[in-house]
């Protein structure tokens, strides 16, 4: 006996449109900000205005790891498969905001230090960072067994944060690194810093409101419904081949 | 409700975007931008600059320091060919002649003698437009000054007294036994040691493994301005950089990474989509 298997992908929900299209919009009218509004600075030439995209891209993969943290604390605690979702969305998000960050910066790095790459604190607790939240969707996708998966990755996504919060903080805590930082005094062997002026902030400001919130919301979301379809096909191939 | 907030948040901050222009022609800035040529200001100095030229002006000294990119074959005929046209005149040889290595490349050291009343000193160096020019001249029948840079024999003292003396001996005759002892002042571009002769003060400081020499014959008593003046552009004076080149290539891995994430989902979409097409028709076979 056959059942009915069609299934008909749900309309994209009129908010998620919406972000989308704000998105798109503020990801354009930022660029245009950091690119052609804001000033050359003097001393590091065009390089420096990748900052206006290499700063906000670590705070959009904090947001997106932080909803990793959330959706996998939810899920111990309530079972409900949507939060693992948000975790794994979270996870691929972030860690391709993560990758932004850890590329714009080592292209930062060739012009200003001279280098493409150097094991300075700040630099290797990102690559670090970046290998984590790899390892996480390898093993995910490596596990069969969905509810000893949703458990495992729980727990793993939660504790992977450490190196987020690590990749934050590191530069306050270890003095060696040649780092600049923006908000607050550099440390003492800092290269490359600049000046936060009200031109920087005026550009800097847009950018990381779109990082921090529409970006990874949007690009979550889309993925979360992706992940949503991929399970209920998984249920419908498996309710098929049962008949 | 969201939404709108944000919305109206970047519409501020466009709107707020102006202010970030600013940066770039910001009158606060010590700097007078002369295409990616930054030079120093110089407080109580008349700025005379223009697009072709960062020019500053002390009227009571009548000197004039001026910095613009050349087009020449070598340092000396790009001195020679600006110094001809600050003066409107045919410039003569230099009577000192010399080269320093300095942390932005090989500069030409000059000294020219104008005419009774005219002095010239000037630096060179190569740039990818041609040359970087820095000309001091001094207009004053009182005085005559030279502003020179010489790289230290050996590389430990922070003193420039063997350099002083070295130019003393080579363009007044005069050695250093001759001056009245040694006086230090501090000026914003270094800590000066003054050597006072009746008719002739030299002084000298040391940056890097060069020492940085001035003599003025006659006592117009204003060589520790000009001297400081000339070594804050000299020593103050950057290019920004043209890395335009990287910016790109940071563009394009943002837009790379972006886009393989965006077309994964949308890829991955569709196979979902042809999975559920494939086994809807399996199931309707079976039927």
């Amino acid at each position: 006996m056959a059942k009915e298997v069609a299934f008909e992908a749900a309309p994209q929900p009129r908010l998620l449109r919406v972000l989308t299209a704000l998105t798109a919009l503020g990801f354009l009218a930022t660029l245009y900000l950091g690119l052609v509004v804001a000033g050359t600075d003097i001393e590091q030439g065009d390089i420096q205005r990748i900052f206006y995209i290499h700063m906000p891209s670590f705070f959009g993969a904090f947001t997106a790891f932080g909803a990793t943290v959330v959706g996998g604390l939810l899920y111990l605690a309530r079972k409900n498969d949507a939060w693992d979702r948000i975790a794994l969305a979270g996870a691929e998000v972030g860690l391709a905001f993560a990758l932004i960050n850890l590329l714009t910066g080592a292209i930062w790095a060739r012009p200003i230090w001279n280098t493409w790459w150097t094991w300075d604190p700040r630099l290797t607790s990102a690559a670090v960072m970046c290998l984590i939240y790899a390892a996480y969707l390898m093993l995910r996708a490596g596990i069969d067994d969905m509810s000893r998966k949703r458990n495992f990755m729980s727990v793993y996504g939660i504790f992977a944060f450490v190196s987020v919060l690590t990749t934050l903080f590191i530069i306050r805590i270890v003095p060696e690194t040649i780092h600049p930082v923006i908000v607050g005094a550099s440390p003492q062997n800092a290269q490359g810093s600049f000046e936060a002026t009200s031109g920087v902030v005026t550009a800097l400001a847009p950018s990381m409101l779109l990082w921090l919130t529409l970006m990874p919301i949007t690009l979550m979301w889309h993925r979360y419904r992706l992940e949503t379809r991929r399970e209920a096909l998984d249920q419908k191939m498996i309710q098929a081949l049962g008949d | 409700m969201m939404n709108t907030i944000i919305a109206v948040a970047i519409m501020l901050c466009l709107l707020l975007a102006g202010g970030a222009s600013a940066s770039d022609h910001d009158e606060t800035l010590p700097y007078y931008r002369m295409g990616a040529v930054n030079v120093p200001i110089l407080e109580g100095w008349a700025n005379q600059s223009s697009a072709d030229f960062a020019q500053f002006e002390l009227t009571e000294a009548q000197a004039t320091i001026r910095t613009a990119f050349v087009s020449a074959n070598n340092g000396i005929d790009a001195a020679q060919a600006e110094l001809g046209e600050m003066l409107g005149m045919d410039i003569d040889g230099p009577v000192y002649s010399d080269k320093v290595n300095l942390a932005d490349g090989t500069w030409n050291v000059l000294a020219f003698d104008i005419d009774e009343a005219t002095t010239a000193s000037s630096m060179a160096r190569r740039s990818e437009a041609g040359f970087i020019v820095i000309n001091f001249v001094e207009r004053n029948p009182a005085a005559r000054t030279v502003l020179v840079a010489i790289t230290q024999a050996d590389e430990s003292r922070d003193v420039a007294d063997p350099e002083i003396a070295r130019m003393t001996e080579a363009l007044a005759g005069v050695g250093l036994t001759q001056f009245s002892g040694v006086e230090v002042i501090d000026l914003a571009s270094g800590t000066w040691r003054v050597f006072r002769h009746p008719e002739l003060t030299a002084m000298g400081t040391v940056f890097g493994n060069e020492s940085y020499v001035a003599l003025q014959e006659g006592q117009p008593g204003d060589l520790a301005t000009l001297a400081d003046a000339y070594n804050r552009t000299l020593l103050g004076f950057f290019v920004t950089p043209d890395n335009s080149h990287y910016l790109a290539l940071g563009l394009a891995v943002v837009f790379l990474i972006l886009g393989t994430l965006v077309f994964s989902f949308s890829w991955r979409s569709r196979g979902i989509q042809r999975d559920l097409a494939l086994i809807q028709q399996l199931a309707q076979s079976e039927d």
